[in-house]
């Protein structure tokens, strides 16, 4: 660039600081929003993986069991035997702190061989306390940064709860991980390592062993010698396929997010397209001279590119700063989600990786650069000869509009294709919805002209010669205009869509709860996390219950994860009285049928595992059982939200006899006279009757599904952030674009006010003239969301998650989505109307 | 005799310490007092070796968990059909962590330790290979028992073939070697010292409890890398229990275990005593030794009726200097033996080195026999 051409960008860049300012940071909440979103997903999932992986050790393949675990006999008869020695025997389970609601793993080794894997674990050289690890009942130790979280040393106690009793556990000493050693820290930081016996002796697993490690060298001859000395129920894994189920059961969620993060960085885009062509617009004449002069196209190009790309810079850099602040709070938020949803996960700290950043960086220059190519090609149009005169050029802007509503059409047609698509991929999903939101933004130019010839006459007819100038200056400012609504369309139509989807989301779920949780009364324990969530509870209650004169009859219940030829799959087994069955929607199958085949050892499924899987009545599906492996057939498919990985779900006979695990997780109690008055009363005569337990937790039906939504409201938190941010970047756009607009229009309300327009009639017209724009904005958004909430709802979270969702539309959120919009315009139009209704007219046409 | 288990056993939970830090020489104080810090060192809460007990057999083969240390020592020499020599050795310590335990509701809980290690000299070969493994004794990763006799410890194993103790099985493989031996007891059993107690010190329980089966006919196969070969030979059982400690003084013991081609065998100890100076070595007179003879009777040998002299020292690679070739005379039995290495490299490089190796036996009459050397 010449320096002519860089004083005249820079003089324009200093003469519009508001303008520039708004641009700078809408790119950067847009880009903070996109990097804070990215790092928070990494975060979570690199902890994910290294806990995995450092936990792992060296180990390349594991032996698990059936839900009860293995045999600890296999273990020795896998050493004594088979001389696999290169083996380690593990229990492993999450346990909770008995005073706050921090989560530790615990991970009973055999102290005499787990380092041959695990760099970290204690060994039996560390003098002095071995012993007593071994011989005095629990006993533990934990890593330096752990013991410094919570404040405790060598020789503290630490109380935790496990199968729902406390424990307070004496902690022998503190390990430190190698300096060099990542995993092993990032392992360590939740771990709390015990013997195996007091493993045992803490989680009442006498017998059992969670699984078993083992090294096995490259080459499948050595995984299949292993494979045929196991028992049955007993399966050699890799490692490697346990992260990554578990990484892949979080991924439509992440993906969901980063979605949600992109969308905002979609109406920061818009933002910079319309700053540019505002200031190239505004500029023309400026650009004609300069071409008069000898600059050349190409410079000129480059000059609103480099001015674009500098606006990108310094809104990416202070984009990628808030991106990381904002990553903890947002990472808070997803770890919550995941532990609500997923599984135990505990991440302390935001990792930010280069490679994070850089994606940041590239999307918000990129992004920037990207959304001024058409503005800098427009620029290139101002001809030495001809220095277009506004009214020409508005009048250029209206003869494009068909073709730009057409590009809007045909982008709107490619979506539809793209849904049709027979896919399941969420990125394609995700493609045809960001295609669908761009056609429609090309389309908004062209209706915000119908409107505005629509109320042509209207607005005349209310408030005279100025209502009919309001409405006129809108359309006759299209080029400007247009894409400011469109970009507030974008944004109001946003929050309209994942509004109505949460909206439906929580009707659906309610109606669900309402028919599935029928039972009157359940018991669980009280700390289900502990033994990852194969705790039980005692028998002897389920028999007390029974026996008592206000109880129909009782529901158990049990779940377990089991492999299966689907992977790993939650199976819930259900003994049921047919009117407890009855709670089950029925998607496919008819209830009468789907009892008899159920009670004959079929399996039923929930709606999402049926749709990842693309199961329907009739298919089978294999599980490893106890026996070995056993295909069952699915005899009916169900609606569940309750996870969206989905459910298998067996009778409890049937289970009985392919598993050896005789444990149940919760009961369902159903009264005799449930319309009685005095549910309290009986509630506590059965609660008198099992006696105090300190690990049976008691919920009446009300309280279960009030923490249900509970729940469910948590893990929508991030999502409303995630709106209101991208809120706040179309808030920041219109006001932007509006503001601009309106303060350029300086000279020709001079003239209006030389004419005899007053102050308040000023800010009149400027507040009506941004009115209306809000108004038309929040308008167009309402078909533009609900047709985003229609895609959310069936095709995005069905694809991602596989549930059936009823659409609800609460006019609540489309009220408050046309206001918010309305709002977000007067603001913008507060400041030009007291700057111009300040300015002297003579000032104003001096400058003419 | 008092082998380096005795330390050794103590120093269980030390052993991978000891690994990382250069080589640990028995003199060094470090590794006992650390022992006895860990251990709890204290040998209060143990049953000791007080006065002779009645053996019983099978029971007495199996363990006796209420003392601090056990041990089941086997030893041999083999032959392969084209007269290649092999020694062999296999031993199983178990230590007590703790007198006591609370009660405990795993199977995992105990207070026990097995170690066991396993030697393979490839006499003509040239080589010589150790091996170590070290669990606990429970979960059925370790154990030991009378009735059937059996002592184990993963897939290293000695166990009674039919109804009584003898003949056992007797199997061990690690890297490249697998041994699986038949062994049969040709001689009654042994009782060394006063009736099967034997002194290691001049306080009141500072002694064990020591017998010997020192001759068992062996048959069975060696396989060493791809090369398996059926072997014949003869072996030795040494079983030891005590809660004694060796007394500050005492610095290491030199063990001999000979079979002499007459049909007696010796068994001799020496306890070496740290005199005034660092090198001044003499011998604690508490050391003695039993000759069996053919018939299987036996003669208990006070210090002063034996005498050993040494006739040549080896280097260690790893730093030790240990004595390698020694004349052994019993005046009184007209036995005048020179003692030499098969090899002069059988030192264990496993968690705490020592030299315990096959030795051959010239002079007044030829034979074979083990050499163990701690404390160097």
């Amino acid at each position: 660039m010449t320096p002519l051409l860089r004083r005249a960008s820079l003089h324009h860049l200093v003469r519009h600081p508001w303008l520039i300012g708004l641009s700078v940071l809408g790119v950067a909440v847009a880009v903070a929003v996109v990097v804070g979103i990215d790092l928070a997903n990494s975060s979570a999932r690199r902890a994910f993986d290294l806990s995995v992986e450092g936990v792992a050790g060296r180990a390349t393949h594991e032996i698990v069991g059936g839900p009860a675990g293995l045999d600890e006999a296999l273990y020795a008869r896998l050493r004594t035997d088979l001389g696999l020695r290169d083996s380690t025997p593990i229990i492993e389970a999450v346990v909770s702190s008995a005073d706050s609601s921090r989560t530790f793993q615990l991970l009973g080794i055999d102290i005499f061989v787990d380092q041959t894997l695990r760099s970290f674990t204690p060994s039996y050289s560390r003098a002095g306390t071995a012993t007593a690890f071994l011989t005095r009942p629990g006993t533990t130790y934990l890593g330096e940064s752990l013991a410094a979280e919570l404040g405790l040393g060598a020789g503290d106690r630490l109380s935790i709860r496990a199968e729902g009793g406390t424990h307070s556990l004496e902690i022998l000493g503190l390990l430190s991980p190698g300096d060099a050693d990542d995993l092993a820290r990032q392992a360590l930081r939740d771990l709390l390592i015990v013997d195996l016996a007091t493993a045992q002796e803490l989680l009442a697993l006498q017998g059992r062993l969670t699984r078993i490690d083992v090294v096995l060298p490259d080459g499948s001859r050595h995984e299949e010698e292993l494979r045929h000395t196991l028992p049955p129920g007993a399966e050699l894994a890799r490692k490697s396929a346990r992260a990554g189920a578990l990484d892949q059961m979080t991924r439509a969620f992440r993906l969901n997010l980063t979605a949600l993060s992109l969308l905002a960085l979609v109406v920061g885009m818009f933002l910079i397209y319309n700053t540019l062509t505002f200031s190239v617009v505004q500029r023309r004449p400026l650009l004609g001279t300069l071409r008069a002069l000898g600059v050349t196209r190409r410079q000129v190009f480059g000059l609103v590119i480099a001015e674009a790309a500098l606006v990108g810079l310094v809104g990416t850099a202070l984009g990628l700063a808030g991106g990381i602040l904002l990553a903890e709070g947002l990472l808070r938020l997803v770890v919550r989600t995941i532990n609500d949803l997923y599984f135990a996960l505990s991440v302390s700290s935001v990792e930010i990786p280069w490679i994070g950043l850089a994606k940041g960086a590239a999307l918000g220059v990129g992004g920037t650069v990207l959304a001024a190519l058409r503005p800098a090609r427009e620029a290139t149009t101002a001809t030495p000869r001809a220095v277009l005169t506004r009214s020409a050029l508005e009048g250029q802007a209206l003869r494009g509009l068909p073709r730009t509503a057409g590009a809007g059409v045909v982008l709107i047609l490619a979506a539809g294709l793209l849904l049709a698509l027979p896919t399941k991929s969420l990125l394609v999903s995700f493609g045809a919805l960001f295609l669908f939101v761009l056609g429609f933004a090309a389309l908004v130019p062209a209706a915000t002209l119908a409107a505005t010839r629509a109320l042509q006459a209207p607005m005349r007819r209310l408030f005279g010669v100025l209502g009919a100038m309001a409405v006129r200056g809108v359309a006759t400012t299209l080029s400007r205009t247009g894409v400011a609504i469109a970009a507030l369309v974008i944004a109001v139509s946003v929050t309209i869509g994942v509004g109505v989807m949460v909206a439906s989301f929580r009707s659906t779920l309610i109606g669900w709860l309402g028919t599935t949780l029928a039972a009157d009364i359940y018991v669980a324990p009280a700390d289900p996390r502990s033994r990852g969530g194969a705790t039980a509870l005692d028998r002897e209650v389920l028999e007390q219950i029974e026996s008592a004169p206000e109880v129909a009859f009782a529901t158990t219940y049990r779940r377990v994860r089991v492999r299966s030829s689907l992977g790993p799959v939650d199976l819930g087994a259900l003994r049921a009285e047919r009117p407890a069955f009855d709670a089950f929607d029925f998607a496919r199958g008819r209830p009468e049928e789907v009892w008899r085949k159920f009670q004959a050892g079929a399996m039923i499924v929930s709606e999402p595992l049926a749709y990842h899987h693309d199961l329907d009545l009739g298919s089978t599906v294999e599980l490893v059982t106890d026996r070995g492996r056993r295909s069952f057939e699915i005899a009916g498919i169900y609606y569940d939200y309750g996870s969206d990985r989905g459910v298998v779900t067996l009778g409890r006979e049937t289970y009985d006899r392919f598993w050896s695990d005789r444990e149940i997780f919760s009961i369902g109690i159903f009264l005799k006279d449930p319309e009685s008055t005095d549910r309290e009363e009986q509630l506590a005569s059965l609660r008198a009757l099992v006696g105090e337990r300190e690990n049976v937790r008691w919920i009446a039906n009300r309280e279960l599904r009030e923490a249900s939504l509970e729940i469910f409201d948590r893990t929508f938190v991030i999502t409303d952030v995630l709106r209101l941010l991208a809120v706040s970047v179309a808030f920041i756009g219109v006001l932007s674009a509006l503001m601009a607009l309106q303060l350029e229009r300086g000279r020709e309300l001079g003239v209006l006010r030389a004419n005899g327009l007053t102050p308040r009639q000023v800010w009149g017209l400027v507040s009506a003239q941004c009115g209306l724009m809000g108004s038309v904005a929040g308008l167009l958004a309402l078909p533009l969301g609900i047709a985003l909430a229609v895609l959310l709802i069936h095709i995005i979270n069905r694809r991602s998650f596989g549930w059936t969702l009823h659409m609800e539309l609460p006019p609540h959120i489309l009220l408050q989505a046309v206001l918010l919009s309305l709002v977000a315009a007067l603001l913008a139009g507060i400041y030009p109307a007291f700057k111009l209704s300040r300015s002297s007219p003579a000032r104003a046409l001096r400058e003419e | 005799m008092m082998r380096r288990p005795r330390y050794l056993l103590l120093a269980l939970p030390l052993l991978a310490a000891c690994r990382d830090t250069p080589p640990a020489p028995m003199k060094a104080d470090p590794p006992l007092s650390a022992v006895e810090a860990l251990a709890g060192g204290d040998v209060a809460g143990y049953t000791r070796a007080l006065e002779p007990r009645d053996f019983t057999f099978p029971d007495d083969h199996g363990p006796h968990p209420d003392f601090k240390t056990e041990w089941w020592y086997f030893t041999g020499h083999l032959r392969e059909e084209s007269d290649r020599r092999y020694g062999y050795q296999l031993t199983f310590f178990r230590s007590a962590l703790a007198s006591k335990m609370p009660e405990r509701d795993s199977a995992w809980a105990t207070r026990q330790v097995y170690l066991a290690h396993f030697a393979l000299s490839d006499v003509d070969g040239g080589s010589f290979r150790s091996f170590e493994r070290l669990s606990r004794g429970g979960a059925g990763l370790a154990g030991a028992g009378g009735a059937p006799f059996r002592v184990w410890l993963e897939d290293w194993s000695v166990e009674s073939i039919g109804d009584a103790d003898f003949p056992v099985r007797l199997r061990a493989r690690d890297a490249g070697v697998e041994l699986d031996l038949t062994l049969v007891s040709q001689k009654p059993t042994v009782l060394h010292g006063e009736a099967g107690l034997s002194r290691k010190g001049a306080g009141p329980g500072d002694a064990s409890y020591y017998y010997s089966l020192t001759r068992l006919a062996a048959d069975g196969r060696l396989r060493i890398d791809d090369r398996e070969m059926p072997v014949t030979g003869s072996s030795w059982l040494d079983r030891e229990w005590s809660t004694s400690v060796l007394t500050e003084d005492q610095v290491g013991w030199d063990w001999f275990a000979l079979q002499l081609d007459d049909g007696r065998e010796l068994m001799t100890f020496q306890l070496r005593l740290e005199g005034g100076g660092t090198d001044a070595v003499s011998t604690d007179p508490v050391s003695h030794g039993t000759l069996v003879y053919a018939d299987g009777t036996t003669r208990p040998l006070a210090l002063g009726d034996y005498r050993i002299e040494v006739l040549d020292t080896w280097r260690s690679p790893r730093g030790a200097t240990y004595p390698a070739g020694w004349r052994l005379r019993v005046a009184s039995e007209s036995l005048d033996l020179e003692i030499e290495p098969l090899l002069a490299d059988q030192e264990l490089d496993v968690s705490f080195r020592y030299w315990e190796g096959a030795v051959g036996l010239t002079g007044s009459v030829d034979g074979v026999g083990y050499v163990e050397l701690v404390g160097y």
